[in-house]
């Protein structure tokens, strides 16, 4: 995945960000996006030899969800839910579309799909999967993870997913990613096979890295405190979303013991019996109206949830960030003690303190000849470390120049999102709040026929 | 009317009525002469019935004047349509000016009485008198003393029973007042207890306390003799219809007391739903900091969450006033009702052993003894006088309920009405594009 290699000689520095030439900023989630093939200085290993797969418009779907059971690992009775992945071509001409593979997976194989993702393509900012397990749940929905309602609601999460990594420049060319659409039998090895795990950089590796790291760049830790802040913020609206969704449910349903009481009154009544009685009957279908409100809102609150989980996916480009800043540091530094340890031999001075000088100090001063020869292999050490350092060095500027890059695409893509979600929220709003008063006005004018 | 010995006042009682004018002899007199005094109700009233529309209590034959409880109930006969003369009334009472007064002793408030009459009960055609909430459960004891065979209205509860409500907090003055307010209207528009001597003076009398101290020195005779019925008589059967009222308001009073709790359950709720939106707005707000390009759209949506929350809150304010004491009200009322009509049982059931006893005697009289002539006479004048006021009860009720209940339903619309206008004002500005990140 690495990019053709630029130049220059900043060693401790992290690169510059370098002016973009991306043509393609405006990426939305749409179903029909034509990723242009080949565009950036092909990228080389593990990606496309099957471009002209995306040239035409394909369409993606996850369209069905079943209940199965078979053995696990163990040899253990499970049941799981499987998905239905539905792709199809669009013939450019007609518009038709063309179904050419389908096939099921379970959610542990999408996991398995973005955690090879994740170690392969660590500068970008790699879409979220629906959560595992139903949370923020208030008390109507049901956090078992065979629900029904939760099965719809993950389908299309897992739709979502695929489709953001279609519709990615980068992504979509990603072989894996088009095995795993098409092949059925046999992927999970596949993807094994590229041995991706053992790529893939140790927690405690990241930890240390983020803890110890002295010249970040600042754009990413503030992308990291941003990202940080995001998740709270959003968590914290999920919470608070859900009560609120509680207390309204609990309003709306007490309602409905009006239309019994109103009834059983108006069997009393004579003049009064049949305007409390259809007064009743609309308070009946103000209770029930709520059911439908809700559940329209669990779908805002998934699109929160979507952009809660990117931001730990944020948060990820930036510790590899840091990952590879403090490595280079430590090549560094690495290399600039060899250099002076070189020069302390050279020159016979001893300023730093090093094993050998004690053990010379201890037993004797050693012999110019070993002396040459220690030289000798420091300097091979120090020419070696020279060239990694470079090469760490365009690295880690290349990783941020592209890391940048998607992160931009993703902050636009970001606001685009949820000002529409906003959006719909409202517009979710403005729906219940007619329905309240036309029901209101119903039973207004029931009463007064009283 | 201040100061010396009351005159005596057309109000029931059969004897005193023999004094008057029949109401059917229409008085000229007392016919409208200027815009402002109106000639009382009940006269207009007979004017549109003729002789033959008269329905009499018991199927007795009219028999004219001499017929006190004919009489009587024929006044409450005819008061009942009150939609054919609505605006003709000689005598209006509002409740207002709440004050708080502090002595040394106790802190209470007053309330101004503003009355304005034609009637000649009146000395003067307007009356402005302070009372406070002892005075108006005074009044009500001395309309049940006197006016036993009447239904009168409910006062609100004296004592605050629920929680930490304040008693000098605003809102509970204004509930009071707007209750004592309708008390008195209902007592305003009834033809018979309007005339009431007890009603006369707590409208007009500067200083209550008076006439507090004076004790039974008021009652009429009506009041004295049903309150000599000493209970001990036990009624084996309540006449159908008296049944049927009795049924009915076990089970209205069953239905109001549901819908009563259910409307507390609902404020309770919508108070948890609103707290729960205090929290939910500001959140949105914390994170417009975060962001750029979406802090103007989530700050929009924060202050939009915050105005539904206003609109709700002066939701449960509305129904906490207006809605539950009214409610309250009605199954205070339906409770003295049924006091009532077990009070008319028992003069029924004393009238019937003393008829019995009468018929073991075995004795040779052709007529009925003066003492069971007169519990006849007692019990059908209650009977009369307790239908036509359930009638008149029925159709206040049904206005009353009407207009309660398009009320909750109106609070309800203005509610969802606000919070439409905030949610769709802020639709532009989440649509607008930001020109500058």
């Amino acid at each position: 995945m690495e990019q053709a290699p630029t130049d220059p000689e900043r060693q401790l520095q992290p690169a510059p960000l370098e002016p973009l030439g991306r043509s393609d900023s405006g990426l939305g989630v749409a179903v029909d996006e034509e990723a242009e093939g080949a565009r950036e200085e092909g990228s080389g290993g593990d990606t496309m030899t099957h471009n002209n797969f995306w040239l035409k418009k394909i369409e993606i779907s996850v369209s069905e969800a079943e209940k199965r059971t078979g053995r696990n690992a163990m040899n253990m009775q499970e049941t799981y839910t499987a998905y239905l992945i539905e792709t199809r071509s669009v013939e450019h001409t007609d518009g038709q579309s063309v179904l050419t593979d389908s096939l099921w997976r379970r959610y542990s194989e999408f996991e398995l799909l973005r955690n090879y993702l994740l170690v392969y393509y660590p500068h970008i900012v790699v879409p979220p999967l629906p959560e595992k397990r139903a949370e923020f749940v208030w008390h109507k929905l049901s956090a078992d993870n065979m629900d029904p309602d939760f099965v719809e609601r993950r389908r299309i999460g897992l739709e979502n997913f695929l489709l953001r990594i279609a519709s990615h420049p980068i992504l979509c060319r990603d072989k894996i990613f088009y095995l795993f659409l098409t092949q059925e039998g046999n992927w999970k090895e596949t993807v094994n096979e590229t041995g991706f795990q053992l790529k893939a950089d140790s927690r405690l590796k990241a930890l240390n890295a983020t803890f110890r790291v002295k010249n970040p760049d600042k754009r990413f830790t503030d992308l990291k405190h941003y990202s940080d802040e995001l998740q709270s913020v959003i968590s914290h609206l999920l919470r608070v979303r859900a009560r609120v969704a509680d207390r309204l449910y609990g309003v709306y349903k007490v309602h409905g013991n009006y239309g019994r009481v109103f009834s059983e009154w108006s069997a009393i009544e004579k003049e009064m019996g049949d305007g409390l009685q259809s007064a009743g009957h609309h308070m009946d279908v103000y209770a029930s109206s709520i059911d439908d409100i809700l559940e329209d809102e669990e779908h805002y609150a998934d699109q929160l949830k979507e952009y809660l989980f990117y931001a730990e996916a944020l948060r990820a480009v930036c510790r590899k960030h840091e990952l590879m800043q403090y490595d280079l540091e430590i090549a560094a530094q690495d290399l600039a003690s060899k250099k002076q340890q070189c020069e302390e031999l050279a020159t016979g001075t001893v300023r730093t303190f090093s094993l050998k000088g004690m053990t010379t100090k201890l037993f004797g001063q050693e012999t110019p000849e070993q002396r040459e020869a220690r030289i000798k292999v420091l300097e091979e050490q120090i020419n070696e470390g020279e060239q990694q350092l470079k090469s760490k060095n365009l690295e880690g500027r290349e990783f941020v120049k592209n890391a940048w890059a998607d992160i931009e695409r993703f902050k636009e893509q970001k606001n685009r999102d949820l000002k529409e979600a906003l959006i719909s929220y409202a517009v979710m709003q403005i729906s219940m709040c007619k329905k309240g008063i036309q029901v209101w006005t119903n039973a207004k004018e029931c009463f007064s026929k009283m | 009317m201040a100061g010396g010995p009351p005159k005596a006042l057309p109000s029931t009682g059969p004897h005193s009525l023999r004094d008057m004018p029949h109401p059917l002899a229409g008085s000229s007199s007392e016919e409208a002469v200027g815009g402002d005094s109106t000639p009382s109700p009940d006269l207009l009233m007979a004017r549109s019935f003729g002789d033959k529309d008269l329905i009499l209590p018991n199927g007795g034959t009219p028999a004219g004047t001499s017929s006190p409880a004919s009489s009587s109930s024929l006044l409450n006969r005819l008061q009942l349509d009150d939609d054919i003369d609505g605006e003709t009334r000689d005598l209006f009472v509002v409740v207002d000016d709440p004050k708080k007064h502090v002595c040394t002793m106790e802190t209470y408030i007053t309330y101004r009485i503003t009355t304005k009459s034609t009637r000649v009960e009146f000395d003067l055609p307007e009356y402005s008198v302070r009372r406070r909430y002892q005075d108006f459960d005074w009044l009500r004891s001395k309309l049940e003393e006197s006016q036993p065979t009447h239904l009168i209205p409910p006062l609100p509860e004296k004592f605050v029973v629920k929680g930490v409500v304040d008693r000098f907090s605003e809102e509970f003055v204004e509930t009071r007042r707007k209750a004592l307010d309708k008390f008195l209207k209902r007592i305003t528009d009834h033809p018979v207890l309007s005339f009431n001597e007890y009603f006369n003076i707590f409208l007009t009398a500067k200083d209550l306390n008076i006439y507090k101290k004076q004790g039974i020195a008021l009652l009429t005779r009506m009041g004295e003799s049903v309150k000599h019925v000493t209970g001990g008589y036990k009624l084996r059967t309540r006449p159908l219809e008296f049944a049927a009222i009795g049924d009915y308001l076990d089970t209205f009073a069953l239905k109001l007391g549901t819908i009563d709790r259910i409307a507390q359950r609902i404020i309770k709720e919508e108070i948890e739903y609103l707290v729960e939106l205090r929290e939910y707005g500001p959140v949105y707000s914390t994170w417009s900091t975060l962001e750029g390009e979406l802090a103007e759209p989530l700050e929009g949506v924060s202050a939009c969450i915050g105005n539904c929350s206003t609109a709700l809150e002066e939701l449960t304010d509305d129904m906490t006033e207006d809605f539950l004491p009214v409610l309250r009200e009605y199954i205070l009322y339906s409770d003295s009702m049924k006091s009532v009509l077990k009070k008319r049982d028992q003069v029924q059931a004393e009238y019937e052993a003393k008829l019995e006893a009468v018929a073991l005697r075995k004795e040779d009289r052709p007529k009925v003894p003066a003492d069971v002539e007169k519990c006849q006479d007692r019990m059908e004048c209650f009977n009369a006088d307790l239908k036509a006021d359930m009638e008149r009860w029925q159709n206040n009720k049904r206005q009353d309920f009407r207009q309660l209940l398009m009320g909750m339903a109106d609070k309800n619309i203005q509610y969802y009405e606000k919070c439409l206008m905030a949610w769709e004002s802020i639709i532009p500005l989440l649509q607008e594009k930001q020109e500058a990140k």
